[in-house]
């Protein structure tokens, strides 16, 4: 049994204690569009890591864009609808995140299609 | 005498090649660097956590190897879950709300002494605005590397959403919230093994890790100050590779040898149209890993959603609506001893009494079987 708690210590405690090492601050997400409130210009996207789910809350300034996948046709805040899904660049400010850019890629529900 | 050593030598080198796979055996065929790496992530899986090196402060299992340990890690175990989601079709938004405000449909059983301090709970509560909750049992985890392997086209060539073949069996895929395609879970809702893995750290044993750098919301509500004493990421990017390398090359349990009476049974597993759903082989794609690449595996499922009617109704879940549920892999069936996503059948033909909405003509066919038959093909089952 020793030799064995041992092994498990000298594999293990390194994997445990490198809590120093920081992940890089996110600054694009591709999820599902929840919510969209165009008078208030914000906008809530579902994504998330396995069963572990977030909901990112953006503001949306006036002028960010807003367009199909690679930059097709322009749209705006208000052709976003839920379900929809969603490529944004965005950073992180003192008041929350701020969307820098917004590619709309396709939709949840793409059934058979080839995915978006 | 140095002719029978090499004999003997030989004779141990064929039987151990011919050993079928054990639950909890690695995939045959692996290279020594795989094979480290799937014994190094065994020791991360079987690792128990506490608070100090980042356990909870919500939690349902102190290691992966709490819940799936029976008979092996990497197995099942008798936990049950709650999950929990608000399912509203026919409103303004998505039918389906996950709870992804307050981390997702999981809702964990304990806490960290120092949470229960902080705020005097036992577990996280559901929120009252929930339309259903739902039990989830353990599944094993055998094989899952090679249901990761098979190619989505494989997958959605086996969808039927409008039925337009008319044998009462459709077949969804359920796609992520990224719009891949899903295909692990009892809802089909997530794409990939290693995103699986990383997303159950945190989830299952409040373990932050480089791909969920945070512990979440308690409810929604952030963590009390000097909750959670360990500084985040609480295992390592090397931690998640290996642990993820230990459940992608475990092996399926081998099918063990089919009596007479599973043979009759496999034969009527087909006719009373179980194969519509329990696909009993699908092949893997190509794979950076050789033991994965262009292998049949006999996993007996489409990895698609089914609508199950709405006696198990439970929770949505991205597209599955509350009745539908990803077909269960009957691969190491043999070794479960609860069956169907929350356990309430406890016999295999219980869990076929229980199939309604689209396995409902097979569940027919089954009853209308003489006994015989019905006995074999649960015979067949008990072998896979």
């Amino acid at each position: 049994v020793r030799p064995l708690a041992l092994l498990i210590c000298c594999v293990a405690a390194p994997l445990f204690s490198a809590a120093a090492q920081q992940a890089p601050p996110h600054d694009s997400i591709r999820g599902a569009v929840r919510v969209v409130n165009v008078k208030a210009r914000t906008l809530e996207v579902t994504a998330g890591v396995g069963m572990a789910l977030r909901v990112f809350r953006l503001q949306v300034p006036a002028g960010v864009p807003v367009a199909t996948r690679g930059g097709g046709a322009t749209l705006t805040l208000r052709d976003l609808r839920p379900g929809d899904v969603v490529r944004v660049s965005y950073g992180a400010r003192p008041g929350g995140y701020v969307a820098y850019t917004i590619e709309r890629v396709g939709r949840m529900d793409a059934g058979l299609g080839s995915t978006p | 005498m140095r002719g029978a050593t090499w004999c003997l030598v030989l004779a141990v080198a064929v039987a151990a090649a011919c050993r079928r796979p054990e639950p909890g055996d690695p995939l045959r065929g692996l290279s020594g660097a795989e094979r480290a790496r799937f014994d190094s992530g065994r020791v991360v899986f079987d690792s128990t956590f506490t608070p100090e090196i980042g356990l909870g402060p919500l939690f349902n299992a102190d290691g992966c190897g709490e819940c799936h340990e029976d008979p092996v890690s990497g197995g099942t175990g008798d936990e049950v879950e709650r999950h929990a989601a608000v399912f509203h079709p026919g409103g303004p938004g998505r039918a389906c709300d996950e709870l992804a405000a307050q981390g997702g449909p999981v809702f964990q059983d304990s806490v960290t002494p120092a949470l229960r301090a902080a705020l005097g709970i036992d577990n996280e509560a559901v929120p009252p605005e929930v339309t259903a909750i739902a039990a989830r049992t353990i599944p094993d985890v055998f094989g899952f590397g090679l249901l990761e392997a098979v190619p989505d086209s494989a997958i959605l060539a086996y969808a039927d959403p409008a039925d337009r073949n008319g044998d009462g069996i459709s077949g969804r895929p359920n796609r992520f919230f990224d719009g891949r395609l899903g295909r692990f879970g009892r809802k089909a809702l997530v794409p990939a093994l290693r995103e699986f893995n990383d997303g159950a750290f945190q989830i299952e044993q409040g373990i932050t890790n480089p791909s969920v750098p945070d512990e979440g919301t308690v409810t929604g509500r952030p963590l009390p100050a000097g909750t959670d004493p360990a500084a985040d990421p609480e295992l390592s990017a090397r931690g998640l590779e290996l642990t993820d390398a230990f459940v992608r090359l475990l092996a399926p349990p081998a099918p063990q040898r089919q009596s007479r009476e599973a043979k009759q049974g496999r034969d009527v597993f087909t006719r009373v149209g179980c194969t519509g759903c329990h696909v009993p082989a699908l092949r893997t794609g190509d794979s950076p890993i050789r033991a994965l690449r262009q292998k049949e595996v006999a996993a007996y499922t489409d990895l698609l959603l089914h609508d199950m009617g709405p006696e198990l109704a439970d929770i949505c879940f991205g597209l599955a609506t509350p009745s539908e549920f990803r077909t269960e892999p009957l691969m190491g069936v043999r070794l479960m001893t609860r069956f169907l996503h929350d356990g309430r059948a406890s016999t295999l033909p219980q869990a076929i009494e229980l199939h309604a909405g689209e396995g409902a003509r097979a569940r027919d066919l089954f009853r209308a079987l003489p006994p015989a038959e019905q006995a074999a093909l649960v015979a067949f089952l008990k072998t896979l």
